[in-house]
């Protein structure tokens, strides 16, 4: 499931369990093509729950996330942070961080 | 605008160069050429515009001596005398530009004949003498090589500052003289940004490319001829996340690599950081040197500030030479130096390059001086900073380092260098320092790079010193335009086989060109992309290059579709900052120009059309492969 959310939604998000927050932004052309990555990952894992923000309009919480750039991937569990990826990356390494999320 | 696609196809040069050989010597073979009227060929292998071949027969066995007179007078005439034989085929090398050549062909029997060879201007970007001190007594047949570090070409200046060896393809980073006589310098093809280079290439002074050693890692920096002939490269594995951490031996012969070092196994990689290091690039290796006496490799690593030196056989490290702030103190206490003797005036290097071990077993370095600190507070500006020269005495036993010789802290931000560069070491107190990455803003020492700087505004000037000092004295100072990232003195003929007939051989293998496994939504259209794009497909032996130009964070691959099997590539339209710039060869002036290297190895075999996604769309280039 992958959805897209603002500020907002992702304080009144219900973070129990493992899930990917994503930055992107609209310009950037990785992030574009992780966005099918993130479709074709979700075609596999369809109840893993994968939230995507608009980094250039969600600054506080990147600020408060620490996100420097995009596109970046925190992969969370109960709203802790236990991993993140920064950059354009392929199923495999995607799919491994997912995993280890248990 | 409409719409508009190129496709170009050309062979390796080492192919080309081989088919003209053969035309030329077939020509020689069916004619009755004599030394009253020689086969000439100018330029024969079709990338140094300054030489030529001179053929002929004799009927008996005789010593011929080529002279290629000076233009001035005959103190600078340059000559050769080739082995006796019956057949002969000349270099003649180190013609001046655009000029009536006077070629003197004399024979050992007393015959002899003056030919004129008359060449043309060389590009009008080639970068010129600006001022030289010298004497031909002191130069005396060498010439001074210099390798670019941008789109400039690989250059040799005589004592005057004239051009006589230029070639016309972009060989680069270093270059050295083989124990054959040839050269060993880069490959100009490329393969990967920023400055990888397919392989190292073995090259005469003609410009005849006898070997191309490919390597799956690439090329990048330096080389080292080993005794046995093999040969030290610097490479990367590109599976990684990280980039010139890695060297290996190369077979002479076979081009199959016979053993690799993996700095990762032997530093850390986020401690001692200079000031351009980040986590891809964490060491950037730009040189190797092996010392039989102590049977160790020393490897300097720009991003750590270090040269570091390793047990050739076991890979262990033995010490390392480098300011020791910022690292462990564990590694500090079993490696590192402590200075001793004149401590006031000793200086470590920063973001250094070219490490040498003298016969005396001091280490030596260019020392560029980058940041000059360790702390971030304390970078020093360009304009503010110095490069050098530098000998170190190591005693390995106390572990303590003495500074014994610099030269270049005296001239300040004028000879300061932030990148590239190196010395070498003549004998005891006779040294080059190559200060070849100068590049002055509006009469200050610039911040960015060569490479970064436009030339084309009038306060911007970029520069390469190289100098030479005996026993404290300056006795060669050569200032060209551009940036060089390395010099050579050498003579242009040498003692062996100045020239060895027979195609060239191109060794080893890139790696598969890594595929993405994800395949963008796009509509197909039955139309090239707009020829704004400027869509370029480049197809040699080895390899498929392709250039295009779109904007900043346009989704884009090409795919190359097969009746069985695709291959599909992302092409990034990101904007990238590199914190290393060695060559600029492959730098494109608008950021917007992309390239991507895709090897044929791994490619499927058959027809495979080019398609080319930009955002939504799929494009049909209208171009097939076939593999």
């Amino acid at each position: 499931m992958i959805q897209e959310i603002n500020t907002e939604q992702y304080h009144a998000l219900d973070k129990t369990g493992p899930m990917l927050v994503e930055f992107y932004s609209k310009t950037c052309g990785p992030c574009k093509m992780l966005s099918f990555v993130l479709k074709d990952i979700d075609k596999i894992k369809s109840d893993f729950k994968v939230f995507i923000i608009d980094f250039d309009e969600n600054k506080d919480l990147k600020e408060q996330l620490r996100v420097k750039g995009f596109p970046t991937m925190l992969f969370m569990k109960d709203g802790k942070e236990m991993n993140r990826l920064t950059g354009l990356k392929q199923k495999p390494a995607i799919i491994k961080e997912i995993e280890a999320l248990g | 605008m409409g719409n508009k696609v190129t496709y170009t196809s050309e062979d390796h040069l080492i192919t080309r160069q081989a088919r003209v050989e053969k035309a030329f010597l077939e020509e020689f073979a069916k004619g009755n050429y004599t030394i009253d009227t020689p086969y000439v060929v100018e330029n024969p292998y079709l990338i140094n515009p300054l030489c030529a071949l001179v053929m002929f027969t004799t009927p008996e066995e005789v010593t011929p001596t080529v002279i290629v007179c000076g233009k001035r007078f005959a103190r600078e005439n340059l000559s050769h005398t080739f082995a006796p034989a019956k057949e002969h085929k000349l270099p003649v090398l180190g013609l001046y530009e655009d000029f009536a050549n006077k070629i003197v062909i004399s024979l050992s029997d007393g015959t002899e004949t003056t030919l004129t060879i008359t060449t043309g201007k060389l590009p009008t970007d080639v970068c010129r003498c600006q001022n030289i001190i010298t004497s031909a007594d002191y130069l005396q047949d060498n010439f001074m090589f210099l390798t670019p570090a941008g789109k400039n070409l690989p250059t040799a200046y005589d004592y005057k500052g004239d051009i006589r060896w230029l070639l016309t393809v972009n060989t680069m980073f270093d270059i050295k003289r083989a124990a054959n006589g040839n050269v060993l310098t880069g490959s100009s093809r490329f393969c990967r940004m920023p400055y990888n280079a397919t392989g190292l290439v073995e090259i005469d002074m003609l410009g005849k490319h006898y070997k191309e050693y490919r390597l799956p890692g690439n090329y990048h920096h330096d080389q080292f001829e080993m005794e046995n002939g093999n040969l030290l490269i610097l490479t990367q594995d590109f599976t990684r996340d990280t980039v010139e951490d890695m060297c290996v031996l190369v077979d002479r012969n076979s081009g199959e690599i016979l053993r690799k070092w993996d700095y990762k196994e032997v530093l850390p990689q986020d401690v001692g950081g200079s000031g351009s290091q980040d986590a891809h690039d964490w060491f950037h290796n730009n040189s190797v040197w092996y010392d039989k006496k102590t049977n160790s490799i020393s490897l300097s690593g720009r991003h750590q500030d270090i040269i570091i030196n390793l047990d050739y056989d076991t890979g262990k490290l033995n010490w390392m030479l480098g300011d020791p702030e910022d690292w462990p103190q564990e590694l500090v206490d079993k490696y590192f130096f402590t200075p001793v003797g004149d401590v006031d005036n000793f200086d470590w290097q920063y973001e250094q390059h070219a490490c040498l071990i003298t016969p005396e077993g001091d280490i030596m370095c260019f020392d560029n001086g980058q940041y000059r600190s360790k702390s971030k507070k304390k970078y020093i500006k360009n304009s503010e900073n110095f490069s050098r020269g530098v000998r170190y005495r190591i005693d390995t036993d106390k572990m303590e380092i003495e500074q014994v010789w610099q030269y270049g802290k005296e001239r300040g931000q004028k000879f300061f260098s932030p990148y590239i560069c190196n010395v070498e070491y003549y004998a005891d107190g006779h040294y080059m320092i190559h200060s070849g990455g100068i590049g002055f803003k509006d009469g200050f020492a610039a911040d960015s790079l060569g490479p970064f700087l436009d030339e084309s505004d009038p306060s911007v000037e970029l520069r390469s010193i190289t100098v030479e000092e005996k026993d404290g004295i300056v006795l060669y100072e050569l200032e060209t335009e551009g940036n060089f990232y390395r010099a050579e003195k050498l003579p242009i003929y040498h003692d062996g086989n100045n020239i060895t007939f027979g195609p060239g051989q191109l060794l080893g293998d890139l790696d598969v060109t890594p595929e993405f496994d994800t395949i963008p939504d796009a509509e197909e259209v039955a139309e090239q992309p707009d020829s704004w794009h400027n869509f370029i497909i480049e197809e040699d032996e080895d390899r498929l290059v392709f250039h295009g130009k779109f904007e900043r964070g346009t989704l884009v691959m090409l795919c190359l579709e097969g009746p069985v099997k695709s291959h599909n590539y992302y092409i990034s339209t990101s904007a990238v900052w590199h914190l290393a710039m060695c060559s600029g060869a492959f730098l494109e002036a608008d950021d917007r120009d992309v390239k991507l290297n895709v090897s044929k190895k791994g490619l499927s075999k058959g027809k495979l059309a080019v398609k080319l996604i930009i955002n939504d769309k799929k494009y049909d280039t209208g171009v097939s492969i076939l593999i």
